[in-house]
């Protein structure tokens, strides 16, 4: 019992070595003059997908995005709920039907509601 | 699978009954509103019908490989639960027609009494976990429902430190888990426990079962209430709104204790070799939560923070009983059927002190102690149901409040715990202090200004079921008693 433990201590000390390593790995390049080091603004902007940068990160964001981002969370966890059930669907037979369709209409419960509190309104 | 469905009909008829409730209040004009609590009644009323039911079919039964027990321990919780919110629907009428959303607050007050039944039903980690969250998250937004600045600081007090206590609770899941590989606290046939994994188990994982045993106990003494866990009682307790605070303080602490005697007496059992450890546990939270409770409640002047300290001190009170079952030495106990009767006294007793400040917070616009002055006068029933309230809490006969701590000290006498009761007594006098000193502020002090207060129709039901109950209880306390030993001989 306690080995296998061991093997997830063996996971957990190679997960911080993993990004650990290349960090220190740079900076000890840099204290031996190896590496060279000729900053500009470009290369030294923040990288975002490619996109130019807007702002810092502690700017203000509407607060309605909050229901948009929970709505889509929930309808997204859903699909992948369902993909499992959809893939399998020939041998689990009528009994995994109901629980599907009982599962898609409490989720539907939580939709009528949201739509009739206009939480899908756009002020 | 199917055929056992009927077993958790009452909760799947709370569960029913809530989402209906959202989603006709939908479809309601502002006037029609005032009828959602009685939808709200008839679903708790269809749920102890369909308990009683079950009960006189015999269909008592572990169901759900495993998962859930439907047993007479179960089925006091059922009842004990659905009368706690029926009392608090009718405590919260009044209230919530002032509100904003209405459809929601019946809907997360039933959904949090269906996780209280399925938790003292859970004989499996994972339904616990489910059942728990189900239960707190719904208690969350209640505590932070009236949207105001200070019931939103309590709210989100209440959900960060909660939100904390289950990570804690499942961290000893996990642990427990990780040493027997099942999440079965008591083995269906042929299958393994908890517990039975346990016994057999290497040397090496007595360190582990005492890891997950403290933070098991840990993460349920922040729901039960007790130090030094509690600090999110009085805070939530002041600014929450008085009917949800007599919620959470008989709810919350009623499920807590559920499942406290699910894991420790049924699940890890009072003669296993860590017996001895957890019964040490709750003593030592048996006497800091009834210290502590009871100096903090004395320094108090807003009556809802000291109902909120006093109901610490009570947790600690029902943590002698948790203590006592696993002293005896694997003898019979009455420890736990001490804390199954202890908190079906304290749901009358302290949801009658609340509902009683409920009336008389609306007409006095402040919780302070100081303005019940004169209350004798000014509203002679009204004080008579608060002081019986009180006396019962003391723990003064003739109320149920005095045959429950008779019970539960008893109990700890039997399994040789005197210094606990000891310290229970010693308490006991304090609290005396402050709860008489209530008692003798309606009565002897003069009324800074006359004027009757007149409880509405809904509330005044209320208070005459809780005052009666209280009494009643205490006068012919037999009846409750057999049907608390008769729940706790299910586990044991």
């Amino acid at each position: 019992m306690l080995e296998e433990f061991g093997r997830a201590g063996f996971l957990l000390l190679f997960a911080l070595a993993f990004p650990l390593a290349p960090i220190l790995i740079s900076v000890l390049l840099g204290a031996l003059k190896i590496r060279p080091k000729h900053p500009n603004p470009v290369k030294s902007s923040t990288y975002e997908c490619g996109v130019e940068t807007v702002g810092d990160a502690w700017g203000q964001f509407n607060v309605r995005y909050y229901i948009i981002a929970l709505l889509f969370v929930l309808f997204s966890v859903e699909a992948v709920f369902l993909y499992p059930w959809a893939v399998a669907f020939r041998q689990l037979g009528l009994f995994a039907l109901i629980e599907a369709v009982l599962f898609v209409f409490i989720l539907f419960v939580g939709y009528v509601y949201a739509w009739r509190r206009q939480a899908l309104e756009w002020l | 699978m199917l055929e056992d469905l009927d077993r958790i009909g009452p909760v799947l008829i709370l569960m029913v009954s809530a989402g209906g409730i959202l989603l006709v209040d939908l479809a309601l004009h502002e006037r029609d509103r005032r009828w959602l609590p009685f939808g709200a009644l008839a679903g708790l009323a269809a749920a102890a019908i369909w308990t009683v039911v079950l009960i006189l079919r015999g269909r008592e039964a572990v169901v759900f490989s495993g998962t859930y027990s439907l047993d007479s321990f179960s089925i006091f919780f059922n009842f004990l639960f659905l009368g706690v919110a029926g009392l608090v629907v009718l405590a919260s009428a009044d209230h919530v027609r002032r509100l904003r959303y209405q459809g929601e607050f019946w809907t997360l007050l039933l959904l949090a009494t269906t996780g209280m039944m399925l938790l003292a039903g859970a004989r499996d980690l994972i339904l616990i976990f489910v059942a728990l969250e189900l239960t707190s998250i719904s208690q969350y937004v209640l505590a932070g429902f009236l949207k105001d600045d200070r019931s939103s600081e309590a709210g989100l007090k209440y959900i960060i430190l909660g939100a904390i206590a289950s990570a804690v609770i499942l961290y000893g899941m996990a642990f427990l888990f990780g040493i027997s590989g099942t999440t079965k606290l008591v083995a269906p046939e042929g299958q393994a426990s908890i517990f039975a994994l346990i016994a057999q188990g290497e040397s090496g994982t007595r360190a582990a079962l005492f890891a997950a045993m403290v933070m098991l106990g840990a993460g349920f003494s922040f729901k039960v209430a007790l130090v030094p866990f509690q600090m999110w009682v009085p805070d939530v307790y002041e600014a929450a709104a008085t009917p949800v605070a007599a919620f959470l303080s008989v709810g919350s602490k009623a499920a807590g204790f559920a499942v406290l005697l699910r894991i420790f007496y049924e699940g890890f059992g009072p003669d296993s070799f860590i017996g001895s450890d957890w019964s040490n546990l709750f003593a030592a939270f048996a006497v800091v939560s009834m210290t502590v409770g009871n100096v903090m409640a004395l320094l108090q002047t807003n009556i809802k923070r000291m109902l909120g300290y006093s109901s610490i001190a009570q947790a600690g009170n029902i943590a002698i009983g948790v203590a006592a079952i696993a002293a005896s030495g694997g003898g019979v106990s009455l420890g736990a059927s001490g804390v199954t009767f202890f908190l079906a006294t304290y749901v009358f007793t302290n949801l009658g002190a609340f509902f009683a400040v409920i009336v008389i917070s609306q007409r006095l616009g402040s919780d302070a102690i100081a303005g019940y002055a004169g209350m004798g006068r000014r509203a002679p029933l009204l004080a008579a149901a608060l002081a019986i309230c009180l006396v019962s809490l003391t723990g003064i006969p003739p109320t149920a409040g005095f045959v429950a701590k008779l019970y539960i000290f008893n109990a700890a006498v039997q399994s040789d715990l005197v210094w606990l009761v000891i310290v229970g007594v010693l308490n006991t006098a304090v609290s005396a202090y402050y709860y008489l000193r209530i008692v003798s502020h309606m009565y002897v002090s003069p009324a800074p200004d006359e004027g009757d207060i007149v409880p509405s129709p809904w509330l005044a039901a209320a208070l005459l079921t809780t005052s009666v109950g209280v009494v009643a209880i205490g006068l012919v306390p037999f009846p409750l008693i057999k049907a608390a030993e008769r729940a706790a001989s299910a586990l044991g």
